[in-house]
């Protein structure tokens, strides 16, 4: 193949953002769905909702800390084969899971194989349509994510009317039918070689040479800092509406809402990324700036139509900061060493993901929204740097 | 016309003495069932009645009688509730003349035996003493242990039940009027059991926990029956490993199934048994073999197959149209899938520079 010297911004690029939405939908809708299963799990097996919901934990710990296995062997082999390995592998590990006669084996297929499944297909993926973008990268990575938010409305409907007609067991069988299509996206990952790759080497050479390049490192911390305070409003919002007085119901319709302003966040922030000029670091710091101060509002508004247009533009603002945060990446190393750097980039904010939820469990309810503003602000100062 | 009658017995004037001779006398002859005097014929019936109720709440019915009249109705509550054994229950309805063309009814849930109390309140338009009011259970009509009162208005008629066994159970109605009779009526049940609403899928060899439940009730014993078609078998009566009954909770009963197969299929009756009848729920099965999910399995995996090749497909199409002179090695399938990838990054061989876009 011939070596560009730039990305093409287009062309065969479309057809990655389609592989990448459905990915990023295949990999997080199902995991984000997977509570339709853990009630199943919990009447079949008669564990503790607290147990069965460690299957999901697991997965999510073996997707992030294998990102970085997952882009060494695509910046050796190439994103296809890393991402076709990888859905086989999920495929395999759902496969297993529905012959499971105990909740050990669910830890280790769906958890570990499935996981590491995961590991294999989302990084490589996103670093690669990167590379096939540079001027409209922002927009690219916008769209490719919003699979994210529409599978997570399509799938759990899906799952409960499978587990409606063919129970869990008969239910895996097919999520794992569903995740074969991973296959399919790797397929369309056409390998793009650009005028760098020679010069930055194998995946070893890349990764030492991360470690020691400084915006990289603050960036890592900036990003790790921010995911730390990512999770934290999801977790507690419900029961932040609950404690003053909201129904169950429409606590739920509030998280929808979150959910679709999410969505509308990250292509208007994709499509922002791009129309504006000069680096793209200054709108990432817009948006975590504006996250922080919405959150520390939090426990000041007390009226439901406060609450409403709060949760509206905090759903908007960090759905737009995720599209900025991954485009950030390739301006900071440079489309050549793109895997290897989102792979340590993920394995290292997923500390901060980790630590984030238990932390502000800690705290008593205003401490939490404080806490959360301090982790985006924190991460903004990083990106000043 | 109205019915004026004491509540459970003869009317006794309302002097002192005769308040307590009576008193003395019914205690005499509570081990008879007997009453001093009995000017209405329909009293035996009561009377036994009450003599199967006064084991257990003994003080209240000749306090009553004895009362004046027509004390007013709370009063009459009152003193039921202190001195009975067997809880009280009072339901009332209401209705208006508007409400004509609708029945009113109301659903009472009685588990253990109690004294129930019906309460009927009736506004009509016009003259309260014309109206006629009768009492009815299912279809026969009820003579005697009814109250009838009018207070500003409004009729009031109380209808009291003890409730010992499933005899007493069923619906009673009260009727105001003779013409354009306005009826309420108390359906007195059993709880209900609730089985599952969705049938239970599961698949050969594997095994399944049937559950029914009850809400706020404990039932006295759980019997499950199974069967294909009308027959209901009792399931558990000889005892084996296929059947396991069990339940963690009084309110609730667990059938445990191992070893599924086909036959195994169907709706189960979960059967509660209380005091006053008897309640149950019901559970579908379904037993599934696994080629039915795996069929659909197949289906998907070889459209993904389809999809693979037809993306590799045509990529190499798209690749030979432009590149007419490396047919033959470097474009077999199979292993072309590696070895097209790391040819762009780290194989030595000759590399092509040509000016056109790729994929384009």
């Amino acid at each position: 193949m011939a070596y560009r010297a730039e990305p093409p911004d287009g062309g065969w690029g479309w057809m990655v953002v389609l592989s990448a939405f459905f990915q990023s939908a295949l990999v997080f809708g199902v995991l984000r769905s997977f509570g339709v299963f853990f009630v199943e799990f919990v009447a079949a097996f008669e564990e503790p909702a607290a147990r069965v919901s460690w299957i999901a934990s697991i997965g999510i710990a073996v997707q992030q800390f294998g990102s970085p296995v997952g882009s060494a062997l695509s910046t050796k082999f190439g994103p296809r084969p890393a991402v076709m390995t990888g859905g086989i592998l999920t495929a395999l590990g759902m496969l297993l899971a529905s012959f499971a006669t105990s909740l050990t084996h669910l830890y280790l297929s769906i958890g570990l194989l499935s996981g590491s499944g995961w590991a294999l297909t989302f990084t490589p993926t996103l670093a690669c349509l990167s590379r096939y973008f540079s001027r409209r990268r922002s927009l690219a990575m916008g769209l490719a994510l919003t699979g994210v938010g529409l599978s997570s409305f399509a799938f759990a409907p899906l799952f409960q009317w499978l587990l409606n007609h063919y129970a869990w067991r008969g239910a895996l069988l097919l999520v794992s039918a569903l995740s074969l299509h991973l296959v399919a996206c790797g397929a369309l990952l056409r390998p793009l070689s650009l005028a760098e790759d020679p010069v930055v080497g194998g995946p070893g050479a890349q990764i030492t040479s991360l470690l020691r390049h400084g915006p990289f490192l603050r960036y890592t911390v900036a990003l790790t800092l921010i995911n730390t305070g990512y999770f934290i409003p999801y977790v507690h919002l419900v029961a932040h509406l609950r404690d003053l007085g909201w129904d169950p119901l429409p606590a739920a319709f509030l998280l929808s809402v979150a959910a679709i302003s999410d969505l509308v966040g990250r292509v208007a922030s994709g499509w922002l990324g791009d129309a504006v000029p000069g680096p793209v670091a200054r709108l990432l710091m817009l948006w975590t700036t504006l996250t922080g101060v919405i959150l520390a509002l939090y426990p000041v508004a007390e009226a439901p139509t406060g609450l409403v247009a709060l949760t509206m533009a905090y759903g908007f603002t960090s759905g737009a900061l995720t599209p900025v945060a991954f485009s950030v990446l390739p301006e900071l190393v440079g489309t050549g060493k793109i895997y290897c750097g989102l792979g340590l980039v993920q394995m290292v904010e997923s500390i901060g993901g980790l630590l984030g939820a238990p932390l502000s469990g800690k705290g008593n309810k205003i401490s939490r929204w404080a806490m959360a503003a301090v982790f985006y602000h924190g991460g903004c100062r990083g990106e000043l740097i | 016309m109205r019915a004026l009658q004491g509540l459970r017995g003869p009317r006794a004037p309302s002097l002192p003495l005769l308040l307590l001779c009576f008193l003395a006398a019914l205690r005499r002859s509570l081990e008879h069932g007997l009453s001093t005097a009995a000017p209405f014929t329909s009293l035996p019936v009561q009377e036994e009645m009450m003599t199967k109720s006064s084991n257990l709440s003994l003080e209240s019915h000749s306090i009553s009688m004895t009362a004046a009249p027509f004390t007013s109705l709370p009063v009459q509550e009152e003193m039921m509730t202190k001195s009975s054994n067997l809880s009280l229950e009072s339901h009332s309805i209401s209705m208006t003349v508007e409400h004509s063309n609708m029945p009113v009814e109301k659903n009472i849930t009685l588990e253990r035996p109690s004294n129930v109390e019906l309460i009927c309140q009736f506004t009509p338009s016009g003259d309260l003493n014309s109206v006629n009011v009768t009492w009815k259970k299912g279809d026969k009509l009820l003579e005697g242990n009814y109250l009838v009162n009018a207070t500003g208005g409004i009729l009031y008629t109380q209808h009291r039940v003890a409730v010992i066994n499933s005899k007493q159970m069923g619906s009673y109605s009260c009727f105001f009027g003779e013409k354009k009779q306005q009826r309420g009526t108390f359906n007195l049940k059993v709880p209900e059991i609730n089985g599952q609403n969705k049938p239970l899928i599961t698949y050969l060899g594997d095994s399944v926990v049937l559950m029914c439940k009850c809400q706020d009730c404990l039932p006295l014993n759980w019997t499950w029956y199974g069967g294909n078609g009308s027959v209901q078998v009792p399931i558990g009566v000889p005892v084996n490993d296929k059947y396991v009954i069990s339940g963690k909770h009084a309110n609730e009963t667990r059938l445990k199934i191992t070893q599924l197969s086909e036959d195994d299929q169907g709706t189960y009756l979960c059967h509660a048994i209380f005091e006053l009848g008897e309640s149950e729920g019901h559970v579908k099965l379904v037993v599934l073999s696994y080629l039915v999910p795996l069929k659909v399995f197949c289906a998907i995996a070889a459209e993904v197959v389809l999809l693979v090749a037809a993306i590799l497909l045509f990529e190499m199409y798209t690749q030979k149209k432009k590149k007419p002179s490396d047919d033959g090695k470097e474009f077999e399938q199979g292993e072309q899938l590696k070895l097209d990838d790391s040819n762009g990054i780290e194989n030595s061989g000759p590399r092509h520079r040509k000016n056109e876009s790729v994929g384009q």
